[in-house]
């Protein structure tokens, strides 16, 4: 039993040799991983229990993830798991050139990892194949490309011009058809609304430019409840809502589609369809306003004031009005292909957004545990390369691989649980 | 008792642990504690982090009881009264009562119970600490940021939309969480490898058996917390909506993340207390603690049953009736173990020899809070009741009964017991009793008329409330501020002892556990000499020499000298029976083969390794020892 | 490297996994994810294909905590440090799921039932 003498410097005082330290180290690892599988946990819970719920979210949106990637960085993290115990081995045997070998494969295979998770997340957040709020429900169900993006209204010439107020945006007029310009109010001013006037422009295209020869103003015909009392539409009843809805132009509660509008029902052409309500701001038109070639509805807003003094600094402000961010979903005119894909694949179920939001949350998640693991791993690189290692001291170096096995174990069950769905 | 043995005088030759750097410049010395990998210097100073915090939550209280003193409008605005309780929850819970006995009294105390010199992972327990603080100070950092108005449970939907400052929140109870995992990973790891020889698991003290059951929960279920604020933090930047029902999320499933975590942290709160409370019981009662196995046991039935009734805090949140009535019948279980505790607590003190020392009025007021608050725990455990009872002031005063009641009157109780062996200074014993009472008596006057508006309906968190419930709140508040001013009173003349105090002998109390053979203070390495193991909690062999001032016959006291300098050592009788307190061999086969020199050896091996350590220490604070494992 | 060891090498420390086990088990574990892919591939039946993955990813899962992470070799103990965790996470889904398949009739993700929020003017004070 020569091996656990204290031959190491690194074998510290407290412990009585090299094997107490071990042994103290090899269970703490193991409460550490136990700590971990209780931290994904929670992921999976979600996970199956939108499942259960909710298969056709999953039957549907799996096909966005692309199951050759994600056998690829199967491989790749379970080679890479087999190069992590072989460094245990070669670190036990005090292979100084093996185990160095084994860590820098080891450090390769996890970049490869993250470099096909980086090609993957780049591609769907081109494609609007995100998570939650930023959804695309207007995706081609193929998961290929966008549908084209028109600012056209189909069996409609109406145009509204947005000019709102505010350093970013000032000068830029987007233009477009039902245009949903879905911006999160400063939560401060929740419930206050956006100053707009309305205009109704005449005048000719020349270009880009529109040169305008008359404009009227129009009254906003909001009910009352909208300004004051209702925070969002969601408070607001079913009935009121209806109401409103026909007194237009009016500001209101902006709502972002929940399935993409389906241009053949006319309702759903001009309002969206399904609407989830949302902060925002929108406006809409209804009927009265004639429209032709030479008309245009302009809409000056100003930015919701800001409410007064309720503190300064907000550390977690979502995108605010007056920055411009938003995103917009101008109505999307489908090409002939797409149409056809969107019939046989059908239109995305009611709030696939979720299999996004988990697919992100638990894949993300994953992903900071295998950044974590490179960093850990170029530590024990140096050390190895200095020497640190013998075989009474090779603790970092099995604890390390345990670690590496818990996130190459995590990641088999989250391939066939996201990427192979049947 | 009456006859006088001869006591041996040894004078300490190591300096304490907190006279080390004594007489070295200043930058050394602070060195010295912020990179100390000294668990009792970093016990201390989660101390007095979590002192400050208590004060700061205290001062939370205090404003929450003042505005309720009149219905309508007394000192502040609806919003920042929402503020107010809830830095007053979130403060409380998550920096003073979860990390109070595990991390701090715990750190300080537990290892040395064991003979240890340190806990396994020192460094470790130096990055808890410091998360500790990073989520301290974000938590506190939360209040300039715009505050926090979510209430500390930070439920969903409410916490993805409110103007306040969760983000910031959050991330302070992430970090937290992980604090608190590491504090428990370091003490299970502790309790398993460094037991010493002879130290089976039933002849462990019970403080260790809590701390032990407590950290079973710190590793299993924090780390669901950690995930939930998490998603928490991702929902509210980047709305990714898996709790927020606009976007197809489910707001009940956030509710069932939490309490899957806090829980199990209420018993993270009350378990250690109550190993706290079987100590000192048994220390004044002067008497082995009645049913040691049952109460151990109790300790851990009460973990693993925790990991079993969260729904029971979801009855009118909309979950399922099933669900109800599952989690309603498993509530009732819990009973069971916390009454075997009270039960084998009161009969300890059945014809025991009771000192009403400062700790044991401490100890005596936790038996009487916590049964009350126990009990009316079952009530809201009723499904039927609840219904009535949620979310109104009986759920407030019940949950203080259980975690102020108990939970800090045991810490504060520990705080007393502990506080002459870490500080080597004795507290102002009168001023002691005064605030004990103080505390007890202004709890209870806090929170008894809660119970009465709670029944009568008067609801939780609310601004505002109806005439017929003033003479309650005044009543509540009357008790606040007496308890308020016990407490900082008791931290005052804590304080003070530090240079007023007189100095502590080295088992003021009589103890019969590992810590009262250790010099007082400790030295680095807690023992100057590897400890004699007695029979755990007979006191049949202690001897009262003095006012605080026990010993056992034959065995070796040492002059307190807290800046003590290497002096001559005069050789110390070791019992030999039945045992020195010498760590478990790694290989059990050949431990016993070569006990007899062993026993020798270790003395000079502890002394070889203080020099090498205090020169380390010395230097500039760098690490005794390099790296020990990747992970932390 | 060449040199052959036994599975049951202690080392003095820890065991040795041997090259033989450490590359059986990669090999079998990328076996069966070309196994798991393939599967997918064919109609079983929703569930009988999910049953089919889920039995593959626990074999491979076994595989490497019994000899990647040594655990067959290793210390009892850590196994029920391990085997906990895994009980306390499937204590966790279990209740949940009991909690929402009974509450998701009722009360949420209904497009046409949405519950209903009170409405009406807010108290003045």
């Amino acid at each position: 039993m020569s091996a656990h003498g204290t031959g190491s410097r690194f074998i510290q005082h407290h412990y009585d040799d090299a094997k107490h330290q071990f042994d103290a180290g090899k269970l703490g690892i193991w409460l550490f991983l136990a700590q971990e599988v209780l931290f994904f946990s929670a992921l999976f819970v979600a996970y199956i229990l939108y499942r259960i719920h909710h298969p056709e979210i999953y039957s549907y949106a799996h096909k966005w993830l692309d199951v050759k990637m994600g056998a690829i960085n199967t491989a790749v993290l379970i080679f890479s798991s087999l190069t992590a115990a072989w460094a245990v081995r070669c670190a036990q045997k005090n292979q100084r050139a093996g185990l160095i070998g084994c860590i820098v494969v080891t450090i390769l295979c996890a970049c490869t990892f993250m470099g096909v998770k980086y090609k993957e997340y780049s591609h769907k957040y081109h494609e609007g194949i995100l998570f939650g709020r930023y959804f695309d429900p207007c995706i081609s169900p193929g998961g290929t490309e966008l549908l084209t993006k028109k600012n056209e209204c189909p069996g409609s010439k109406t145009t509204v011009e947005w000019d709102f107020i505010d350093d970013e945006t000032r000068g830029k007029i987007k233009s477009g058809c039902f245009e949903e310009k879905l911006v999160d109010q400063d939560p401060k001013t929740e419930g206050v609304q956006a100053r707009c006037t309305v205009t109704i422009s005449k005048g000719t295209k020349k270009g880009a430019d529109w040169v305008e020869t008359s404009s009227t103003p129009v009254p906003l015909q909001c009910p009352e409840e909208m300004f004051g009392e209702a925070e969002s539409a969601s408070e607001m009843p079913a009935a009121k809502t209806a109401e409103a809805a026909h007194k237009f132009p009016c500001w209101r509660t902006a709502s972002q589609p929940a399935v993409c509008p389906d241009l053949t029902k006319p309702d759903e052409a001009i309002s969206g369809s399904a609407a989830r309500p949302q902060v925002g701001v929108l406006v809409e038109f209804g009927d009265e306003v004639e429209r032709g070639e030479d008309t245009r509805i302009i809409a000056k807003c100003d930015a919701p004031p800001k409410a007064p003094d309720a503190g300064d600094i907000f550390a977690d402000k979502p995108t605010s009005l007056a920055t411009g961010k938003g995103t917009i979903h101008p109505v999307h005119e489908m090409t002939t292909h797409e149409e056809h894909e969107r019939e046989a694949a059908g239109a995305p179920p009611a709030h696939t957004n979720m299999f996004l939001s988990i697919y992100f949350a638990m894949t993300g998640l994953h992903g900071v545990h295998v950044l974590f693991g490179i960093g850990v791993f170029i530590w024990l690189l140096i050390r190895s390369i200095k020497g640190h290692f013998t075989e009474d001291y090779f603790g970092p170096i099995d604890f390390a691989a345990l670690y590496w096995h818990i996130v190459d174990l995590i990641w088999i069950f989250l391939f066939p649980l996201l990427y192979l769905i049947h | 008792m009456a006859t006088t043995p001869q006591r041996i005088h040894t004078p300490v030759t190591e300096p304490d642990f907190l006279s080390i750097h004594n007489g070295k410049p200043f930058g050394t010395r602070l060195k010295g504690w912020l990179f100390t990998l000294d668990h009792k210097r970093i016990g201390m100073m989660y101390l007095f982090g979590i002192l400050g915090a208590l004060l700061l939550g205290g001062a939370f209280a205090l404003l929450v009881r003042t505005e309720l003193w009149a219905p309508g409008k007394t000192i502040v605005g609806q919003d920042t009264y929402n503020q107010f309780f809830t830095l007053h929850g979130a403060v409380m819970v998550f920096l003073v009562i979860i990390p109070g006995i595990p991390a701090a009294l715990g750190n300080i105390i537990m290892p040395i119970q064991l003979g240890a010199p340190d806990v396994a992972f020192p460094k470790l327990n130096l990055s808890s600490f410091y998360l500790w603080s990073a989520g301290a100070l974000l938590l506190v950092l939360s209040i300039p940021f715009g505050g926090l108005d979510t209430g500390w449970t930070l439920y969903t939907p409410y916490s993805l939309k409110t103007q306040t400052a969760v983000l910031v929140a959050t991330s302070g109870v992430f970090l937290l969480g992980f604090s608190s995992i590491f504090t428990g990973l370091n003490m299970l790891v502790t309790i398993h490898k460094f037991r010493p020889q002879g130290m089976g698991w039933f002849q462990l003290p019970l403080n260790i058996w809590a701390i032990y059951a407590t950290a079973i929960m710190q590793v299993l279920a924090t780390p669901v917390l950690g995930i939930t604020v998490l998603l928490l933090s991702v929902e509210r930047f980047a709305h990714i909506g898996i709790f927020d029902p606009n976007l197809g999320g489910d707001p009940v499933l956030f509710q069932h993340f939490f309490w899957f975590y806090s829980h199990p942290a209420v018993y993270i709160m009350i378990i250690p207390a109550m190993g706290v409370i079987s100590e000192l019981i048994s220390t004044f009662s002067r008497k082995p603690l009645f049913g040691y196995r049952f109460v151990a046991y109790s300790s851990v039935s009460l973990a693993l049953l925790s990991f079993l009734v969260w729904g029971h805090h979801m009855f009118v949140s909309g979950q399922s009736r099933l669900a109800n009535m599952v989690f309603s019948a498993l509530t009732f279980t819990v009973g069971i173990p916390s009454a075997i505790k009270v039960f084998n607590w009161v009969a300890t003190l059945y014809k025991g020899d009771i000192r009403l020392k400062t700790p044991m009025l401490y100890a005596l007021s936790f038996l009487l809070l916590f049964t009350i608050g126990g009990l009316t725990g079952l009530f809201l455990g009723i499904l039927a009741v609840d219904v009535h009872l949620h979310d109104t002031y009986f759920v407030v005063a019940h949950f203080h009964y259980v975690m102020m009641g108990s939970t800090l009157v045991a810490f504060l109780g520990a705080l007393h017991y502990w506080w002459p062996k870490f500080t080597g200074r004795m507290y102002n014993e009168s001023l002691g009793r005064i605030c004990a009472t103080g505390v007890f008596f202004g709890f209870n006057l806090t929170f008894l008329p809660q119970f009465v508006m709670g029944a009568r309906g008067m609801p939780r968190r609310y601004w505002d409330y109806d005439p017929q419930y003033q003479i309650f709140h005044q009543l509540s508040t009357i008790g606040a501020f007496v308890l308020g001013i016990s407490l900082f009173t008791s931290v005052m003349y804590l304080m003070a002892s530090f240079w007023t105090g007189k100095k502590a002998t080295r088992n003021p109390w009589g103890g019969s556990s590992l810590e009262w053979q250790a010099p007082t203070p400790p030295t680095l390495y807690n023992f100057e000499k590897p400890p004699v193991l007695h029979e755990l909690y007979n006191y049949d062999d202690l001897i009262e020499y003095g006012e605080d001032d026990w010993g056992r016959e034959g065995e070796g006291i040492t002059e307190v000298t807290p800046h003590a300098t290497p002096a001559k050592v005069v050789a110390t009788p070791v019992k030999a029976e039945p045992g020195i307190a010498e760590r478990v061999p790694p290989k059990t086969e050949d431990a016993p083969k070569d006990q007899g020199p062993k026993a020798e050896e270790p003395p000079a091996k502890v002394v070889e390794k203080l020099e090498k350590a205090a020169e380390a220490e010395a230097d500039a604070a760098k690490p005794i020892a390099k790296d020990e494992e990747p992970k932390s | 490297m060449a040199e052959h060891h036994d599975d049951h090498d202690d080392h003095g420390i820890s065991h040795v996994a041997s090259i033989k086990v450490l590359i059986g088990t990669g090999g079998t574990l990328l076996f069966l994810t070309v196994v798991t892919v393939l599967a997918t591939r064919i109609d079983f039946g929703a569930n009988i294909n999910l049953a089919i993955a889920m039995s593959i990813a626990v074999l491979k899962a076994s595989l490497v905590i019994l000899f990647f992470m040594h655990l067959k070799y290793d210390k009892l103990f850590h196994s029920v440090v391990f085997v906990s965790a895994i009980l306390a996470a499937s204590l966790f889904v279990g209740f949940t799921l009991m909690d929402s398949s009974e509450y998701q009739k009722t009360n949420i993700w209904h497009p046409d039932r949405p519950p209903i929020a009170p409405y009406g003017p807010r108290p003045t004070l």
